[in-house]
C-alpha cells in the first residue's frame, strides 16, 4: 500500500491534474442529470406486499389524497357571501388542469340525499346561491338533517366549511402549491381561508428539506473553513482539506448522476458525512506533518510526505474503511433510498480516504510544504506562541491517543446517522414542522372542527361478488366504525357504503330514525343501490365498493398522523377480524397514511439490522487490524452503547 | 351594342352562379340534426333491452330489461322492468317526457323489496341513464335548438354516405363543449358521436354497431358508448322489438308497475 502511494507520487502533477479532471466531468454530469425526489412515494419499497396491495387497493377505490381548503366565518357560513365563495372558489379547484372536476367535493357539488312525502330526491344543496334569508334558512336545515354533510363538510358550529380536491400521487408541485396557495388567498376576507392535507404536507416537506441544505451548505463550509484554520493555522492546509471534501462529495453525486439516481432527502445528509470524514483525515495528516517537520525543520518535501505517509496511511485507512463499512451495512434496509445513501456515502468515505493519502501529499509535493515553522521561529508574539503550543499539543495528543480518537470519530458518525434516522422514525409528517408553523396550525384548526385531516381505509375482500349487499357483512361494518369513532377520540368519522344504505333506508321511509340502520335484506339493499346509480352519481359509490361488490372500502378519518393514533385504530379494528374471517372477509389495509406506517416499522427494523451487521464487521476488521479479538471487542464496546441509547 | 349584351350575359352569369351555389348548399346543419330528430320511430315500441356496463378492469355486469315506449305528442311514456340481476327483479321505472320546453320529466321507481311506489327526481350533476356511460340527452332526449350545428364535410364511414356536423350548445355551461356526429344521409341515422368536455378534451365516443329496418323504421338495435378519459364503456342492445304493436296507454300507471313482468 504503502510503495503504491509513493509510486504514484511520483507523478504529482499528473495526480492532480487526474482529480480535477475527473471532478469536473462529475460537475458536468451533475449539472446534466441530477434531479430532486420529491414524491414521497417514490421512497416507499413499492414491491413491499403491504404496498403492493394498499396501490391496488387505491386503484379499485380510486382513493387520493385530498387537498382541504377551509372557509371560516366567525359569524356563520349561511350568508350569501361567503356561500358565494364556496360556489367560485369551487368552479376555481375544478377547471385546474391538475384536478379533475369530479374530485371536488364541497357544499355547491355535495349531493343531498332527501326524503319527501311521496318518494325521494338526489338534489344539489344550492346551485345558485341564495339570497334571502328564509333560502338561508331552508339551506342550513338541509345541511343539518343530513349526517352525509353536516360534520363533515360543514362544521356542527355551523361557521368553518371545506372544499375537498382529490389530487393523484403525482400531481403535486411547489408550483400547483403556490397556485393553490393565491387561488385561496382571493377569498380572504371576512373570511379566512386555510388550506390544509395530505398533499400539502408532504410537498412541502420534500421542498423544505432540500432548501434547509442549500441553505445549512455555506454555513457548514465557513464554519468548517474557521474550525480548519484555527487547528492547522495555515490557509494552504486549510484549503486542500477543503478542497478533499468537496471532491469526495462531488465524486459521490457525480457517481449518482451518472447512473441516474435521484437525490433524495436522506441523501442530503450525505456531504455531512463527508465533511467529517474528509476533515478528520486532514487534520490527521496536517498534525502529523507540523510535528515532523518541527523535529527535522531541514526535510525535504519527499522526506516529509513519506514520512507523513508512513505514519498515517494505516490509521486513515482503517478509519475510512471501518466507517465504509458501517455505511455499507445501510444496504439491508429495505427502503431504496437509505440503501442508495448507504452505497453512495461509502464510496465518497473511500474517496475522501484516496484523497486523503494521494491528493494532500500532491499538493504539498506540488505547492511546497506549510511555512509554519519560520513564522513560529521568526514572531515571538505572545498570544502566537500560546495558540501554537495549543496547536502543537493538540496534534501531539492526537498521536498518542489516536484510537481513541478514531473511536470517537466513529461515534460521532454513528450518531449522526442515528440522529438522522429518528427524523424518519415517526411516520408523522405533521409532527416534523415547528409546532407553531402555518401548517400545524391550520391542520389542528381544521381537525378541531372535523373528523380528521389523515385517513386510514381498511378494504374488506369478500370471496365473491355480491359479498357486500349482504346484510351481515353491512351491519359488520357499521358495527366496526362505531365503535372505533366512539372509542377513540382521535378519530373523528368514518365512512363507508353502510353510510349511504342508512341514508337511503331513512329518507325512503319518511325521514323516520328508526330506519336509519341498514335494511334487512338483501334484495332491498340492492334495490337501494340501483335506485342510487339511477339518481345519484354511482362514481361516489365506487369509492366505497366495487362493482361487483366483492370489495369495500371504509375509510376512517383521524384528527392525527402518528403511528401511535393509526396503531391505536388499527388495534380496535383487529378485534373484528375474526367476525369477518368467520364469513369469509379479508382485512386488509391502505391509504397513504397506513404506507408511511409500514414504511417506519421498515426503516426501524433496517436500522436495528444493519447495526448490528455493521457491529459485527466492525469487531472483526478491528480483531484483524490490531491482531487481537480482545481489543475489536473493546473498539466496539462504545458503538454498542451508543447503540443502546439510541434504541432506548 | 355589344356592351351592353356583355352586361346582360354578366348579371345572367352572377345570377345563375348564386342560384347555383344556394342549391349546392341545400342543407345546414340544423337541418341534418333536425332530420335525426325527426326520424319516425313509429308510435310505441317494446323490446328487451340487455345493458352491460364494463369497467375499466374489464369487469362487466349486465341489466337485462323489458320496456315499453309510447308516444303520445305532447308526452312520450316510459316504463321499464328489470329482469335480472335476480336481486332486483321488478323493479321497474317509469318515465314521462314532456315536450313542453323547461318542463322536468316525471320519474317513479318501484321497489318490490319495499312494496312501495316512489317518486324521484334528480337534478344532479350527473343526469346519467341507470348509471350507465349515456346521459338521458345522449339518448336523444336533447333539442336540436339548443346547439348550433355546422356541417364540417361529408365522408364515407362504414360504407355510408354521411354527412358530419359540429355542434356547440348554446348554454356554455352544458357538460359537453362541442359533439361531432356522423349522420348517414339518406337514413338519418348517426352512425357515430364524439363528445368533447367542458375542456375541450375528447370524453366519449358513441358507436351504433346495429341498426335495422322494421315496419318501415330505422331502429338502432346496438350501440356502444365509450368514455374513453375513464375507459369505461357501455353497451346496449334491443331484441324481441315490435313497433306500433298498439301498447295501451294504461300501461304507464303506478299500478303496472307494481304488478311487474311475469
Amino acid at each position: 500500500m504503502e510503495k503504491l502511494l509513493k509510486r504514484v507520487l511520483e507523478y504529482p502533477k499528473t495526480v492532480l491534474v487526474v482529480i480535477l479532471l475527473i471532478s469536473v466531468a462529475f460537475t458536468a454530469i451533475m449539472k446534466k442529470n441530477t434531479r430532486m425526489e420529491t414524491n414521497l412515494d417514490k421512497y416507499m419499497p413499492e414491491q413491499h406486499p403491504a404496498f403492493v396491495y394498499s396501490n391496488q387497493a387505491e386503484e379499485w377505490f380510486d382513493i387520493k389524497d385530498g387537498i382541504i381548503i377551509a372557509i371560516e366565518n366567525k359569524d356563520g357560513i349561511y350568508n350569501s357571501g361567503t356561500l358565494q365563495k364556496v360556489k367560485d372558489l369551487t368552479k376555481k379547484l375544478q377547471k385546474m388542469k391538475e384536478i379533475e372536476k369530479t374530485d371536488v367535493t364541497s357544499l355547491y357539488t355535495a349531493d343531498n340525499i332527501v326524503g319527501t312525502e311521496d318518494g325521494m330526491d338526489v338534489k344539489a344543496f344550492f346551485k345558485r346561491v341564495p339570497k334571502d334569508s328564509a333560502k338561508l334558512a331552508d339551506l342550513r336545515e338541509k345541511v343539518r338533517s343530513n349526517e352525509m354533510v353536516f360534520g363533515r363538510i360543514v362544521s356542527t358550529d355551523e361557521t368553518v366549511t371545506v372544499i375537498i380536491a382529490r389530487i393523484g400521487d403525482d400531481v403535486f408541485s411547489q408550483d400547483f402549491y403556490h397556485r393553490i396557495l393565491d387561488i385561496s388567498k382571493e377569498y380572504e376576507g371576512p373570511e379566512k381561508v386555510y388550506v390544509a392535507g395530505r398533499p400539502i404536507v408532504e410537498g412541502t416537506m420534500a421542498y423544505l428539506g432540500p432548501r434547509d441544505m442549500k441553505r445549512m451548505v455555506p454555513i457548514v463550509l465557513l464554519v468548517i473553513l474557521l474550525v480548519l484554520y484555527l487547528v492547522l493555522r495555515n490557509v494552504k492546509s486549510t484549503l486542500f482539506t477543503l478542497f478533499v471534501v468537496v471532491f469526495s462529495t462531488i465524486w459521490a453525486f457525480g457517481l449518482m448522476a451518472a447512473v441516474n439516481i435521484p437525490i433524495y432527502a436522506v441523501s442530503t445528509m450525505l456531504p455531512v458525512m463527508l465533511i467529517a470524514i474528509g476533515v478528520a483525515d486532514g487534520i490527521h495528516l496536517y498534525s502529523h506533518l507540523y510535528m515532523f517537520l518541527k523535529e527535522h525543520p531541514n526535510a525535504t518535501r519527499q522526506e516529509a510526505v513519506h514520512d507523513m505517509l508512513h505514519e498515517m496511511w494505516r490509521p486513515v485507512v482503517m478509519t475510512s474503511v471501518t466507517t465504509a463499512v458501517g455505511f455499507i451495512s445501510l444496504l439491508t434496509s429495505q427502503v431504496y433510498p437509505i440503501k442508495y445513501f448507504g452505497i453512495f456515502t461509502a464510496f465518497g468515505v473511500m474517496m475522501a480516504m484516496v484523497f486523503s493519502l494521494v491528493f494532500i501529499p500532491a499538493t504539498l509535493l506540488v505547492f511546497g510544504l506549510p511555512h509554519l515553522k519560520k513564522k513560529i521561529k521568526t514572531e515571538e508574539d505572545d498570544e502566537d506562541d500560546k495558540t501554537d503550543h495549543l496547536a502543537y499539543r493538540f496534534a501531539e495528543g492526537v498521536l498518542k491517543y489516536k484510537n481513541v480518537i478514531y473511536a470517537l470519530t466513529f461515534i460521532v458518525v454513528v450518531i449522526s446517522a442515528w440522529g438522522m434516522a429518528k427524523v424518519w422514525i415517526n411516520s408523522s409528517f405533521l409532527e416534523k414542522f415547528e409546532k407553531d408553523s402555518d401548517i400545524v396550525l391550520t391542520d389542528s384548526f381544521i381537525n378541531s372542527h372535523f373528523g380528521g385531516t389523515s385517513t386510514l381505509n381498511v378494504v374488506l375482500e369478500g370471496k365473491s361478488g355480491d359479498t357486500f349487499k349482504q346484510p351481515a357483512a353491512l351491519e359488520a361494518i357499521v358495527e366496526m366504525q362505531d365503535d372505533v369513532v366512539k372509542k377513540l377520540p382521535v378519530v373523528g368519522n368514518s365512512f363507508s357504503l353502510g353510510d349511504y344504505l342508512k341514508r337511503m333506508n331513512k329518507v325512503m321511509h319518511a325521514d323516520s330514525e328508526r330506519y336509519d340502520a341498514i335494511p334487512d335484506n338483501q334484495d332491498l339493499i340492492a334495490q337501494y343501490l340501483l335506485l342510487y346509480e339511477m339518481s345519484g352519481d354511482p362514481d361516489n359509490l365506487w369509492q366505497v365498493v366495487t362493482e361487483d361488490y366483492k370489495k369495500a372500502n371504509v375509510t376512517f378519518q383521524l384528527k392525527s398522523d402518528n403511528s401511535k393514533a393509526l396503531n391505536s385504530a388499527i388495534a380496535i379494528i383487529e378485534e373484528y377480524r375474526p367476525k369477518f374471517e368467520q364469513a369469509g372477509i379479508q382485512v386488509n389495509y391502505a391509504g397513504s397514511g397506513y404506507k408511511a406506517l409500514v414504511f417506519t416499522d421498515l426503516i426501524l427494523e433496517g436500522q436495528i439490522t444493519s447495526l448490528i451487521l455493521s457491529l459485527l464487521i466492525i469487531v472483526v476488521l478491528l480483531s484483524f487490524m490490531f491482531k487481537k479479538l480482545s481489543i475489536g471487542l473493546i473498539g466496539s464496546v462504545p458503538i454498542v452503547i451508543t447503540a443502546l441509547i439510541g434504541l432506548a | 351594342m355589344t356592351r351592353r349584351r356583355n352586361q346582360l350575359l354578366l348579371i345572367a352569369f352572377v345570377l345563375t352562379s348564386v342560384v347555383f351555389s344556394y342549391a349546392q348548399e341545400k342543407i345546414t346543419g340544423l337541418q341534418v340534426i333536425q332530420n335525426v330528430y325527426d326520424r319516425p320511430e313509429g308510435n310505441d315500441m317494446q323490446s328487451e333491452l340487455t345493458m352491460t356496463l364494463i369497467n375499466s378492469r374489464g369487469d362487466q355486469r349486465v341489466r337485462e330489461i323489458k320496456q315499453f315506449i309510447k308516444d303520445m305528442g305532447k308526452v312520450e311514456k316510459k316504463i321499464m322492468f328489470f329482469m335480472a340481476p335476480a336481486d332486483v327483479r321488478n323493479t321497474s321505472f317509469m318515465n314521462w317526457s314532456y315536450t313542453e320546453k323547461g318542463r322536468d320529466d316525471d320519474q317513479w321507481i318501484y321497489l318490490p323489496a319495499l312494496k312501495k311506489v316512489k317518486r324521484i327526481s334528480s337534478d344532479s350533476k350527473s343526469d346519467y341513464f341507470m348509471g350507465s356511460d349515456f346521459t338521458y340527452d345522449d339518448l336523444g332526449d336533447r333539442q336540436p335548438t339548443d346547439d348550433r350545428h355546422k356541417i364540417l364535410r361529408e365522408e364515407k364511414l362504414s360504407g355510408e354516405d354521411c354527412y358530419v356536423v359540429e355542434s356547440m350548445p348554446k348554454d356554455e355551461d352544458y357538460m359537453y363543449s362541442k359533439t361531432i356526429t356522423w349522420i348517414i344521409k339518406d337514413k338519418w341515422i348517426g352512425l357515430k358521436k364524439e363528445f368533447y368536455d367542458e375542456d375541450g378534451d375528447h370524453l366519449k365516443t358513441l358507436t351504433v354497431k346495429k341498426y335495422e329496418k322494421i315496419k318501415g323504421y330505422w331502429i338502432i338495435e346496438a350501440s356502444e358508448m365509450k368514455n374513453v378519459q375513464k375507459n369505461h364503456t357501455t353497451t346496449m342492445s334491443l331484441k324481441n322489438i315490435k313497433i306500433d304493436s298498439g301498447i295501451s296507454t294504461n300501461k304507464f300507471t303506478e299500478r303496472m308497475m307494481k304488478r311487474g313482468i311475469k
